[in-house]
């Protein structure tokens, strides 16, 4: 017991005073959050605009579904407010049930309290789309009112979708690159040698990797989560205790993945390669900066199963919309399954020569 | 007469096809320094390696201070001090760390500037193995092999690649240890230094002993054939003039 402890000290010891793997893991990601942070993926020049109809005339909105401007969506009034309230849309319409177009009675408009320019923009094509559906039934001359109601939505940006998963990435990243290269190194160089003649147990020694990595990772989850609160607007109501637990879980999936590579390549040459063909794809397609909705039908369905897509997915829904451990049920059995796999794939290729 | 700290009974090791030890049997006498010299391939490396637990045995017996290796692993690495011909250490962990890591893998709490004192590495207590130099760096494993004040020490060709100067430091150190009652066992292809060092040698070729004995016989035996150099030797040799000229202290700093 008192080895263990002393190992796992030593180790982040270790980690601490080599340079390269405090940028790699902790200073990398940041600074990719900080050039995300300049692009914004979320003025892409449209108004969001959600329409709730229970009206049963059609004519508006389809006089509005032709506005190029607006990015228009249909659907009940818990959607639609929730989309709001998240910061998806930045005026959702109230149609109500006696509404005509030639009538007198007014829609009502819920403004994104802090998309001012657009709800400016949308408010005024919306009176203009209004004022010519009047004009064209030739009957009255005032139509139907706008009533406007402001909403304060929580706007979600970009970064609190890239934060989680960048954040993912370098779990991934530390995890796999870090232990695969490390014990080859250990290897090749005859450290691991020099400590099997002590009488030092070896389980004890991975052991001791084991924890102080998860050490470090648990401190990475904190560095990312205040470092994006604090200079990145980052939206975090989620509990860090469940970020935390999610974080783990996938932290020994990639660490079991770095073993693996470690036990299966000869020497540094063979680690990149077989490192980067395994993470790659999932870096690339795994949901990490931008969402896998557009990618084509099977892709999606294959990417449902990276384990990179259910540890950004759990730490994205934790960290924005406030999940507790069992709303991320899904992406827990998810991670829970790939460590069995992992693990056990990870005790069967390791070896100390 | 007192026991051997180390026997060996006709040990063997396959690799493939080829024999890389083949039923060799020696002792080593306690307080000993003793050779196993032998060319490139000889088999002298995986002769340690067996004894030191690091490769299973084909067949034979290795016996250290009475502990059968192939049935007491554990106990025999709690005796034994190894010094690895590839050895390094952690990069990121200063002299007196490691050494208190190393200890601490025997359950020992060490005095690690102590321990420095042995090998004359006081001044480099707070370096890392990587500021060291090839001399320093062996003199550093072999304080690393003291961690658990074994009863014998293994150096596998603890000079090769090391100036003059520091060699003859590095027998100094070797010999200092063997003087406070340790057993040393070392392998070199250096014959000056198995005749300054060993008290016996066991020369090996292509996996066998061929010859054992102390320096002194094996010349005598070799004369006694009526061996004759074609020159005669020379008074001094190169070296000598290279460390007249040079000087015996180290040149590490």
């Amino acid at each position: 017991m008192r080895l263990k402890g002393i190992l796992i000290i030593v180790s982040l010891k270790m980690f601490f005073r080599q340079r390269e793997a405090i940028i790699w893991t902790i200073l990398l990601p940041l600074f990719m959050v900080f050039l995300f942070s300049f692009v914004n993926f979320d003025g892409l020049g449209k108004v969001s605009l959600g329409i709730v109809n229970a009206s049963t005339d059609t004519t508006l909105v389809g006089a509005l579904r032709s506005v190029q401007s607006f990015k228009t969506t249909t659907g009940d009034t818990s959607e639609e407010f929730d989309a709001l309230r998240k910061g998806d849309r930045s005026i959702v319409m109230v149609i109500p049930p006696t509404f005509q177009p030639a009538g007198h009675d007014s829609v009502t408009l819920y403004l994104n309290a802090e998309k001012v320019q657009e709800t400016q923009i949308g408010k005024l094509i919306i009176q203009r789309v209004l004022d010519e559906l009047v004009f064209r039934q030739n009957t009255a001359v005032t139509g139907p009112a706008i009533r406007i109601e402001m909403v304060n939505s929580r706007n979600l940006n970009y970064i609190d979708f890239l934060l989680p998963g960048v954040l993912a990435m370098s779990i991934m990243q530390s995890g796999v690159f870090g232990v695969a290269f490390g014990f080859v190194i250990l290897k090749k160089r005859g450290i691991l040698r020099r400590l099997l003649v002590t009488p030092m147990r070896t389980t004890d020694f991975i052991v001791a990797q084991v924890v102080s990595r998860l050490l470090v990772l648990m401190f990475q989850v904190f560095i990312m989560i205040e470092v994006g609160q604090l200079f990145f607007h980052l939206h975090f109501i989620g509990s860090i205790f469940n970020m935390l637990v999610v974080g783990i879980l996938g932290g020994i999936v990639f660490l079991s993945i770095g073993f693996a590579l470690s036990g299966i390549s000869k020497s540094e040459d063979q680690v990149a390669p077989l490192a980067n063909i395994i993470t790659l794809p999932m870096l690339l397609l795994g949901g990490v900066f931008f969402s896998r909705s557009n990618l084509p039908g099977f892709a999606h369905i294959i990417t449902n199963y990276f384990p990179l897509t259910f540890l950004a997915d759990g730490l994205r829904v934790i960290a924005v919309e406030g999940a507790t451990l069992a709303g991320v049920l899904p992406q827990i059995i998810g991670l829970a399954v790939w460590c069995i796999i992992m693990v056990f794939i990870a005790v069967k290729s390791f070896r100390w020569e | 007469m007192q026991t051997p700290v180390l026997e060996v009974h006709n040990l063997t090791k396959h690799y493939d096809k080829l024999t890389a030890v083949d039923g060799i049997s020696f002792e080593v006498k306690r307080q000993e320094i003793f050779g196993i010299l032998g060319p490139n391939g000889a088999g002298k490396t995986t002769t340690l390696e067996m004894i030191e637990t690091l490769r299973p045995i084909d067949s034979g017996q290795i016996l250290l201070d009475n502990l059968d290796v192939t049935k007491d692993p554990q106990k025999v690495k709690r005796i034994i001090g190894v010094q690895l011909q590839s050895s390094s250490f952690f990069d990121k962990l200063k002299l007196t760390e490691l050494l208190t890591l190393f200890g601490e893998m025997y359950n020992r709490q060490i005095d690690p500037l102590a321990l420095l004192d042995e090998v004359e590495l006081r001044e480099k207590a707070k370096s890392y193995v990587a500021q060291l130099s090839g001399g320093q760096k062996q003199r550093f494993s072999i304080a690393a092999a003291l961690v658990n004040d074994p009863v014998i020490i293994f150096l596998d060709e603890p000079t090769t690649g090391l100036d003059p100067q520091a060699r003859r430091h590095l027998w100094g150190v070797i010999k200092r240890i063997r003087s406070e009652g340790k057993t040393i066992v070392l392998t070199t292809h250096y014959m000056d230094e198995a005749e300054e060092l060993c008290d016996r040698v066991a020369i090996m070729d292509s996996g066998k002993i061929i010859a054992t004995g102390s320096p002194h016989e094996l010349v005598q035996q070799l004369l006694g054939k009526g061996f004759k150099k074609e020159r005669v030797e020379r008074l001094a040799n190169l070296e000598d003039v290279f460390l007249d000229l040079t000087g015996h202290s180290l040149r590490e700093d």
